[in-house]
């Protein structure tokens, strides 16, 4: 079912792309978290005050000042999906359909490995970046904020929105997974890899402009990631949770179960 | 006993595209040769018995074992050489054997070395920026390192300079006497002509004949041209009774079955100055030994 060879090959080829996230990620994050300081005045409040529309279509919203509320508005509402998001598109594009459409993939089927173990094997790469890129944030975000304001995040919030995070970030991997398996040419994976989240991440933008395209936030499965309640500690929004993990985990066994029936012209 | 087994193989690709009811066997120990032109289905078959097409119809097996439910089982004792040399192109030549060592979970041995050696190869380099020759040989050595049984080698020449082939062919007349299996596609008839047991050849999806090779050998209308001083003598000579004739100018292209003595005797006759054979691709071979669009 798993292959440790092909495990390590996939890490050393992502590990560079991993490691530039994860740099960009850091950045921003601390830069973020240095910004909440009151002396500084609240520059985000001042911008979400000003223009509440532009601001919230991003997930930032003026907030009643707990850093906990700060981080969830300000990182995990942009941030965190989407440079997690460019990290699963890449590597999930990199690992199926670019081996099948350049027939590399001739080489790794030519040998005494199913391929479900392939296919479980490239899962676990994709999967083990996203956890190492949503343990990074949540690491940094508590140490940052002990160090900069001691005491003023609530941990045990910060953490379930982590977890929150990792499965929303695993179904969109999940998508993109899938995609890669589904299709052949590796272009036309790369473009329903990207295609699908980004256009949930617009719809998701549009909703939370409000007004009269708020209902359009049933239509995206980035509404089920719910910050605002997991702080106010709301059971639903923990339900969400596992409702996206479950979604995450059909999503990889498809993806699986497709690359293990498909016909391949390698 | 059967090795290779195809029995009813249809893959349609719509359009008179892809293989057709396909049916041949490579028996234990057997070399045997895989024709035909580009297009004609060879790779599609290839991939069947790969594991990396399901058969709409009919069926594949390797040693008893159906090639698309237990690929992963057949490939712990086979080796394959793909039609299109496609690798992971940011390893270099030594990095990608060595993973494919370990991948495949065989224990480094002398094996490796010796086919370094016998093909001269240097694989410190990066596969992107290998030649198609070098690649080539990375293949080559992909394929026989792990000492297979089984050996699917789809046109495994192509790009090997003729030393290389040369060297290629001394190691499949090698294989054979070890007893292995061996499928091979190409497009040289010397290649198949030294090496294999049978041929088929296959056009258009569809098998045309499965035959000794010697059959065809023997089959084989051999052309030879003949420059005389004149146009002249030309045309006397193609009045000849040798066979098929075709004048052109002062030259004669004769097509000849079996010996040629009473062609060397018909020349000695005439002011021949210059004799020249063409080489023969397989296509021709095959069309001589079909006869026409069969």
């Amino acid at each position: 079912m798993f292959s440790p060879i092909l495990f390590k090959q996939g890490m050393k080829e992502s590990w560079r792309l991993l490691f530039i996230i994860g740099a960009v990620l850091a950045m921003y994050f601390i830069i973020i978290i240095y910004m909440f300081d009151p002396k500084l005045s609240h520059v985000f409040d001042e911008y979400a005050k000003a223009m509440p529309q532009m601001m919230s279509m991003f997930g930032m919203k003026s907030t009643s000042g707990s850093l906990t509320e700060f981080l969830a508005s300000y990182l995990y509402g942009f941030i965190i999906p989407v440079l997690p998001m460019v990290f699963a598109i890449l590597c999930a594009n990199r690992l199926i359909a670019r081996h099948v459409d350049r027939g590399s993939m001739s080489y790794l089927l030519a040998a005494p490995v199913k391929r479900t173990s392939v296919a479980v094997t490239q899962a676990m790469v994709l999967v083990t970046g996203i956890v190492l890129l949503v343990a990074l944030s949540t690491v940094l975000g508590i140490v940052t904020s002990e160090f900069l304001f001691k005491g003023d995040l609530d941990k045990e919030g910060f953490i379930i929105i982590n977890i929150g995070a990792l499965s929303m970030l695993l179904f969109i991997a999940g998508i993109c997974f899938l995609c890669s398996c589904i299709f052949s040419d590796a272009k036309k994976a790369a473009a329903f890899g990207a295609g699908i989240p980004s256009i949930m991440y617009i719809i998701q933008m549009l909703a939370n402009a409000g007004e009269k395209f708020e209902d359009l936030k049933y239509a995206t499965f980035f509404t089920l990631f719910d910050t605002d309640g997991i702080i106010k500690e709301d059971t639903f929004a923990y339900v969400q949770i596992v409702i996206l993990l479950a979604g995450a985990l059909l999503l990889f066994a498809a993806a699986v179960i497709v690359f293990r029936k498909k016909d391949l012209h390698i | 006993m059967n090795v290779i087994e195809i029995k009813g193989l249809t893959r349609d690709y719509g359009n008179d595209r892809g293989v057709f009811d396909v049916s041949f066997s490579v028996k234990e120990g057997e070399v045997f040769g895989f024709l035909g032109p580009n297009g004609a289905g060879k790779t599609t078959t290839i991939r069947h018995l790969m594991g990396f097409l399901k058969p709409q119809k009919g069926s594949c097996t390797i040693a008893g074992r159906d090639c698309w439910k237990e690929s992963a089982r057949i490939q712990e004792q086979l080796g394959y050489i793909p039609g299109e040399m496609d690798f992971f192109s940011d390893m270099t030549g030594q990095e990608f054997l060595s993973f494919l060592e370990k991948y495949r979970g065989i224990k480094a041995n002398g094996r490796k070395n010796e086919l370094f050696e016998r093909f001269e190869l240097d694989a410190k380099g990066k596969l992107k920026k290998m030649s198609k020759g070098m690649k080539q040989k990375v293949g080559i050595v992909a394929a026989f390192m792990h000492d297979p049984q089984v050996l699917i080698l789809d046109e495994p020449t192509s790009g090997l300079d003729p030393l290389m082939q040369n060297r290629f062919i001394n190691l499949i007349l090698e294989e054979k006497k070890r007893d292995k299996t061996i499928l091979m596609s190409s497009h040289m008839f010397e290649e198949v002509e030294r090496t294999c047991h049978r041929v088929c050849i296959i056009k258009n999806g569809r098998l045309a004949a499965v035959d000794p090779v010697d059959a065809l050998k023997s089959a084989q209308v051999r052309k030879y041209i003949i420059t005389l001083d004149s146009p002249d003598s030309a045309a006397a000579f193609a009045r000849e009774e040798l066979g098929e004739t075709v004048v052109s100018g002062s030259s004669v292209t004769v097509g000849i079955k079996g010996g040629i003595k009473d062609l060397i005797a018909v020349m000695a006759r005439y002011p021949v100055t210059d004799i020249k054979t063409p080489g023969q691709s397989l296509e021709e071979v095959f069309l001589q030994y079909y006869g026409g669009d069969k």
